[in-house]
């Protein structure tokens, strides 16, 4: 029972990891909060279906598809909408809550376009289990955990060791002297909302063969990775995915144990302590007093 | 090099640079001066782009640069630095000057992504690159350390070499000197003649009168928004008009 938790854990975990890693990336470059995140993954979710559903492209091909789909949309997000309402000077609260009549947007337009059932999406793998540690588990679950730590390391390889990566990490801490060193903060923006889009997607596409795919899945999953963002520490990376594993961990281990009605309790009860006792989150991330 | 036609920049009523005109012979040092609030930061933002001024022109190397963007007046050429020192300052000291060679290096956001071999080959050169720069103003021991970790100095250094690492042909450095010891500023009086010598035109705003007067060819005095005087350190500290503004401030 304790593997099959871990690993249930850790399958739900990495993906509000992601999203988080979404939330963190966009407040560290541009002080706000996307709500639209969740939906980002029902769309990836989607549109996984569409591609390797419907129009049977190999599994790569939909993936690399449905991540430079999402990553035009979120920079068109920016670009047409939260760039716009900024340069009217609209309050930074309304922009957030722009991002959430967004996500209502996106719901509703799904709903319309794919309907209101839960969609199948076929199996990566066959329809055979495999066997981990004497336990038989979906290899789509062991898949969704190995592609999120992949998808870690890459941003983390990205952010910390390319000069594209440095010059959008420079433009989040300090945009005015980002843009003295010849840096175009616009475009390292309009980058960091297509990359959470696409990561977020990526979650969708990962998320999708295991619970399958409807409207209102990544409505949950925006609003507990924005949580796990939390816990991490708010604009970090790292905290992000760490967070995001423990929450996941957290949850399913209630259900496991104690009982699946206190799930949300319990995880939501612990973002509050830790907004009580460490508001900077585990990685001590200080964006927030700043 | 740089040349400012009868500019002016308001900010609703207040005329806050008022008609000044000047021009930078290329390989110099130049000095900007004058009291308090004379405008000089401003004048500053002005010329690097975070201002379009009102009237007037700004011409730097032949280009008009009104309406300009920073991160394009950048890539032409012209770096700058802070009053406030403006660093990264969570990140190491490398990768602040790293920062700095953006604008050289040339592989986009895709082949970053994909890491391809040219990319890689390139970032190496520029964390060398970034080294050599260290090196210029001794900071190199210190490469890894987080630059919100250095001394006041060391960070106006590192300032400095961040704006040199994009090999502008014009440095426009506002008050390099300011929080150094005597020492430092010791130590930036060289660098600033090495800054010289590497053929790039300073422009800089000071108030160490020392530092100032020992170094540049050439000073333009500014009071509330108007050019005062301009002339060879001699000269501008005998002008009865700059004494008078100076003594008239305090």
């Amino acid at each position: 029972m304790l593997i099959q938790v871990l690993i249930s854990g850790l399958v739900i975990g990495c993906v509000y990891g992601l999203i988080a890693l979404g939330y963190s990336l966009i407040y560290k470059a541009s002080g706000l909060m996307s709500f639209a995140q969740g939906d980002m993954l029902t769309l990836g979710a989607f549109l996984g279906y569409m591609f390797y559903g419907q129009l049977k492209l190999p599994f790569v091909v939909s993936l690399v598809c449905v991540m430079l789909c999402m990553f035009g949309l979120g920079q068109l997000l920016e670009r047409g909408i939260i760039r716009v309402l900024l340069k009217n000077n609209v309050l930074p609260v309304y922009i957030v809550l722009a991002t959430i009549a967004i996500s209502y947007i996106i719901q509703n337009a799904a709903m319309m376009i794919w309907g209101t059932q839960t969609l199948t999406f076929p199996p990566i793998f066959g329809s055979s289990l495999v066997e981990l540690f004497g336990v038989k588990v979906q290899p789509e679950a062991i898949f969704c955990i190995i592609m999120s730590v992949i998808c870690m390391l890459f941003l983390h390889v990205f952010m910390k060791y390319t000069r594209f990566g440095t010059a959008m990490r420079a433009a989040a801490m300090d945009p005015t002297a980002a843009r003295a060193c010849g840096i175009n903060t616009s475009f390292s923006t309009g980058v960091t909302w297509g990359l959470s889009a696409g990561v977020a997607a990526l979650g969708g596409m990962l998320l999708g063969p295991i619970y399958g795919v409807f409207t209102m899945l990544g409505a949950i999953i925006g609003r507990k990775g924005f949580s796990s963002a939390v816990i991490g520490g708010f604009g970090n990376m790292y905290g992000a995915m760490l967070g995001g594993i423990l929450l996941g961990l957290i949850e399913t281990g209630t259900s496991a144990y104690v009982s699946s009605a206190y799930k949300d309790m319990i995880s939501y009860s612990i973002l509050l302590i830790f907004l009580f006792v460490k508001p900077t989150g585990i990685f001590n991330e200080q964006a927030i007093t700043e | 090099m740089l040349k400012v036609n009868d500019v002016t920049l308001r900010f609703g009523g207040l005329t806050a640079v008022n008609h000044v005109s000047l021009e930078l012979k290329e390989g110099t040092i130049n000095g900007l001066i004058g009291p308090n609030g004379a405008g000089k930061t401003t004048f500053f933002n002005l010329i690097s782009g975070v201002y379009t001024p009102n009237e007037g022109e700004v011409i730097f190397n032949g280009i008009k640069l009104n309406g300009k963007k920073c991160y394009e007046i950048n890539r032409i050429g012209m770096s700058r630095t802070y009053q406030i020192i403006n660093l990264f300052k969570k990140m190491s000291v490398v990768e602040n000057v790293m920062v700095g060679l953006h604008p050289k290096l040339k592989s986009g956001f895709f082949s970053a992504i994909a890491r391809t071999g040219s990319q890689k080959k390139e970032e190496e050169a520029a964390r060398e690159k970034a080294y050599e720069w260290l090196d210029f103003v001794g900071l190199r021991s210190k490469a890894l350390d987080p630059a919100g970790s250095l001394s006041y100095g060391e960070q106006r250094l590192l300032e400095i070499v961040r704006g040199l690492a994009s090999n502008p042909k014009l440095i426009l450095l506002d008050e390099p000197a300011a929080g150094m010891n005597s020492k430092e500023k010791e130590e930036l009086d060289v660098i600033l003649r090495k800054i010289q010598k590497l053929g790039v035109t300073i422009l800089m705003i000071e108030h160490d009168m020392k530092l100032m007067m020992g170094i540049t060819d050439y000073i333009f005095v500014l009071n509330y928004g108007k050019k005062l005087a301009e002339g060879t350190p001699v000269e501008i500290q005998n002008n009865p008009d700059v004494i008078a503004a100076y003594l008239g401030e305090d």
